[in-house]
C-alpha cells in the first residue's frame, strides 16, 4: 500500500528542477552574495563597495556592546513571544480539535487571520488601541481603575503584545495538525488505568504533541528574531532588536556590508534555533 | 541634438517626418516614478503624471516608499534600471550624482530648469524648498519657541524625533551644535548638547502618532520639516508651527532625479520639465506649503506666509555641510542610537 512508485531518474529530475532552479535563482545566489557582501566595507559617503575581504563588520558587532544588547533583547524577546504563543495556542488548539464541532474550519480561518492581513496594517491598529490616548487606556481611565497612562507602546510589552498577535497562528496550526492525529483511546486506556490528568498530560499528551510544538515554537521563534515592522512601530524606536538595527543600517543608513553582516548573524542563531529543535525532538520524542 | 540627428538622417533617407518631441506617440510606453505617498503622490498624479499621459499616451505608473528605499533600489540596479523618475532629499542628490546613478541636470532636456533659482539644480533638479522648524504643543509653549527654548528643564523626555538616520535627526543635531555655540563640524559638542534634551518620548512612524500626542501636550515638541505638518496643523488645534531665528530654520531641500540610462529617458525629461512647472509648483505652494523652487511662481501674501519662496528667505535658512555629514552617518548612527536614544 505503501509502496512507492517506480519514478526514473529523468522524471525525478523534471519534478524537482523547477522549484530546484528558482530556489537557486532567487534565494541561494543572493544569498551567498549577501554572505560575500558582509565581508566587504562601504566606501564612506558613497554608494560603492570596498571589495577587499575584511571582518571589520564582524568586529564591529561582536566588539560593541550596544549590538550584543540588541542580539540579547531580540533573543529574550522572541523567546518570551514563544512561551506565550505556546501557552495561549495550547488549550485554544486542543478547544478546537476536541470541542469546536462545526464550527472548527471557520474558528481556524478566525485564528490564521492575522496570518493574512500583513505585518503593517494590525500593527498600526494596535497603535491606536495601546497609545497613551489609546482604546485600553481611555476605556481603564474611564472605569477608574487607572489614572495615568499604562505605558503599553515603546516598551518590551508592547512590541512582546504586537508580535504575540502577529504570530500565535504559527504555533496554532502545527498544534491542531499534531493533536487531530492524537488518537483519544490513548487517554482514556491511561485514564482507564488510573492516570491523574495531570499524569496523562506529561506522560501521553505532551510527549506526543512534541513534534507540533517543537514545529510551532520554532516557527514562532524564527519569525520574532526577524520581525521589523512590529519592534519598529510599536517600540517606537525604544526596543532596539537585531531586525531594526539591520533596517536601519540597510535602508537608512545604506551601509549594506554591515547590514548583511547583521543578517549573517541573525541566519546564525536561526540555524542555532532549528538545530536545538532537532535536538529537543530526538531526545525526548524517543524517550516517551 | 537628437533631433537634427534625425532631420539629418531625415534629409538622408526622406522616409519618416520628425514631429517635435511633444506631439510624439508614447502609447503602449511606461514611465515608472519612484516618490512618496499621500498627498505628494495625489499632486503629481493630478499636475503631472495625467497632463503627460494625456499629451503622450504613455502611462505613468508611482512606485511609492522612502527615498532611502530609491537610493538602495539605483544603486541595486546600476546595470539595468527600471525607476525613471526618482524623487530625493538634499543629500541623496549630490550623493547619487557622484556616484553616477543619476543624470546631471540638463536645461536643454528640461527648459523649465532654467526658471529654477540659480545654484539650486544641486545633483538633481530642485523640486521644493521647506525648512527644519519647530511644532510644539500650544499647551506647553504659550508663545512661539525659539531653538533654545527646548532645553528647558521641564520638557526634558518630551521631544518626538523622526527615525534616525534622516535630515530631521542630522538637521537638529546641526542647531544644538549652534546652541551650544559650534557647528556640525564638531560632533561632540552636538551629541553631548542634544543628549541634554534627554531621549526622546517617541520615535515616529507616522505624522498623526506624533501630533495626537502634541495635541494633547504628551509631547512638547519636535523639529519637523516645513509642508505637510503646516498643511496638517488645521485638525490639531493644540500645536502650532514655527521657524525660529536663532539658528535660522534648516534649508532641507526636495529634489527630482532623472535616472542614469533608465528606459524612459524622454519621457523622463518631459515629468521633470511638468513638475517644475509653475502651475505644478504653485500647487505644491497652496496645497503642501511645500515653497516653489521656479522663481516665475508669484504668491499672494496668505499664501507665501508659511512658504520659502524667496532666495532671500532661503539665504536666511541655516545651510549644512551635508557631504561631510554624509561621510559621518555609520558613525554619527552609531552615536544617535547610543547617546541620544541612550540606549
Amino acid at each position: 500500500m505503501n509502496q512507492i512508485p517506480d519514478i526514473k531518474p529523468h522524471t525525478t529530475a523534471m519534478l524537482v528542477g523547477p522549484a530546484a532552479a528558482l530556489m537557486f535563482g532567487v534565494f541561494v545566489l543572493p544569498f551567498l552574495f549577501l554572505l560575500v557582501l558582509s565581508f566587504w566595507s562601504q566606501v564612506p559617503g558613497s554608494l560603492q563597495f570596498d571589495t577587499y575581504l575584511t571582518v571589520l563588520n564582524y568586529a564591529r558587532i561582536f566588539g560593541d556592546s550596544y549590538y550584543l544588547g540588541g542580539l540579547w533583547t531580540t533573543l529574550w524577546l522572541s523567546g518570551l513571544v514563544t512561551v506565550i504563543c505556546l501557552l495561549l495556542a495550547m488549550p485554544l488548539a486542543r478547544w478546537i480539535v476536541l470541542r469546536a464541532g462545526p464550527a472548527k474550519g471557520l474558528l481556524i480561518g478566525l485564528s490564521i487571520l492575522p496570518l493574512v492581513c500583513g505585518a503593517l496594517l494590525p500593527t498600526l491598529g494596535l497603535v491606536n488601541l495601546l497609545s497613551p490616548l489609546g482604546f485600553i487606556n481611555g476605556a481603564l481611565k474611564s472605569l477608574g481603575l487607572i489614572q495615568s497612562s499604562l505605558p503599553l507602546l515603546g516598551n518590551i510589552t508592547g512590541v512582546a503584545i504586537g508580535l504575540v498577535q502577529a504570530f500565535l497562528p504559527l504555533m496554532i496550526l502545527p498544534l491542531i495538525t499534531t493533536m487531530e492525529r492524537l488518537p483519544q483511546e490513548y487517554e482514556k486506556a491511561a485514564m482507564s488505568l488510573g492516570a491523574r490528568r495531570l499524569v496523562v498530560w506529561q506522560r501521553i499528551i505532551l510527549p506526543l504533541l512534541l513534534p507540533g510544538i517543537v514545529a510551532g515554537s520554532l516557527l514562532v521563534f524564527c519569525a520574532s528574531l526577524t520581525a521589523f515592522v512590529t519592534p519598529q512601530v510599536l517600540g517606537q524606536g525604544k526596543v532596539v532588536t537585531f531586525a531594526s538595527l539591520a533596517y536601519q543600517q540597510a535602508a537608512l543608513v545604506l551601509d549594506w556590508p554591515f547590514a548583511s553582516a547583521l543578517a549573517i548573524v541573525m541566519l546564525i542563531f536561526l540555524g542555532l534555533a532549528g538545530m536545538l529543535g532537532a535536538l529537543v525532538t530526538r531526545k525526548f520524542g524517543k524517550a516517551s | 541634438m537628437k533631433r537634427i540627428a534625425c532631420y539629418a538622417a531625415v534629409a538622408a533617407v526622406g522616409l519618416f517626418p520628425c514631429l517635435p518631441a511633444s506631439a510624439q506617440d508614447f502609447s503602449g510606453h511606461t514611465l515608472t516614478v519612484g516618490t512618496w505617498g499621500g498627498d505628494i503622490e495625489r499632486l503629481l498624479r493630478e499636475h503631472v503624471a495625467g497632463p503627460l499621459e494625456a499629451k503622450t499616451g504613455a502611462k505613468v505608473e508611482f512606485l511609492l516608499g522612502g527615498s532611502g528605499d530609491r537610493l538602495s533600489k539605483m544603486a541595486a540596479e546600476r546595470n539595468n534600471p527600471t525607476m525613471d523618475v526618482t524623487f530625493q532629499n538634499i543629500y541623496e542628490a549630490p550623493l547619487a550624482l557622484k556616484d553616477g546613478l543619476v543624470a546631471a541636470p540638463d536645461a536643454a532636456a528640461v527648459p523649465n530648469a532654467a526658471d529654477v533659482w540659480p545654484g539650486m539644480n544641486e545633483g538633481c533638479y530642485a523640486m521644493s524648498l521647506v525648512g527644519l522648524g519647530i511644532a510644539y504643543s500650544k499647551s506647553l509653549f504659550p508663545e512661539p519657541p525659539e531653538w533654545a527654548d527646548l532645553w528647558q528643564p521641564e520638557f526634558k523626555g518630551m521631544m518626538a524625533y523622526a527615525p534616525y538616520p534622516s535630515s530631521e535627526g542630522d538637521g537638529m543635531l546641526a542647531v544644538a551644535a549652534r546652541v551650544a555655540g559650534a557647528d556640525e563640524h564638531n560632533p561632540d559638542a552636538a551629541f553631548a548638547k542634544l543628549a541634554e534634551l534627554g531621549a526622546p518620548k517617541l520615535t515616529y512612524s507616522s505624522l498623526d502618532e506624533v501630533l495626537s500626542l502634541m495635541d494633547s501636550g504628551e509631547i512638547a515638541a519636535a523639529p519637523m520639516i516645513s509642508g505637510y505638518v503646516i498643511s496638517n496643523l488645521e485638525n490639531y488645534e493644540g500645536i502650532g508651527f514655527v521657524f525660529p531665528q536663532d539658528p535660522g530654520p534648516v534649508l532641507v531641500r526636495d529634489m527630482v532625479c532623472q535616472v542614469a540610462n533608465s528606459p524612459e529617458p524622454e519621457l523622463a525629461q518631459m515629468f521633470i520639465d511638468l513638475a517644475l512647472s509653475v502651475e505644478t509648483q504653485a500647487a505644491y505652494a497652496k496645497e503642501l506649503n511645500f515653497g516653489p523652487t521656479n522663481s516665475k511662481v508669484e504668491l499672494s501674501e496668505s499664501e507665501a506666509a508659511n512658504v520659502i519662496n524667496t532666495p532671500e528667505e532661503v539665504a536666511s535658512l541655516l545651510q549644512m555641510d551635508w557631504p561631510y555629514v554624509i561621510a559621518q552617518r555609520s558613525a554619527w548612527t552609531d552615536r544617535w542610537n547610543k547617546e541620544i536614544m541612550g540606549q
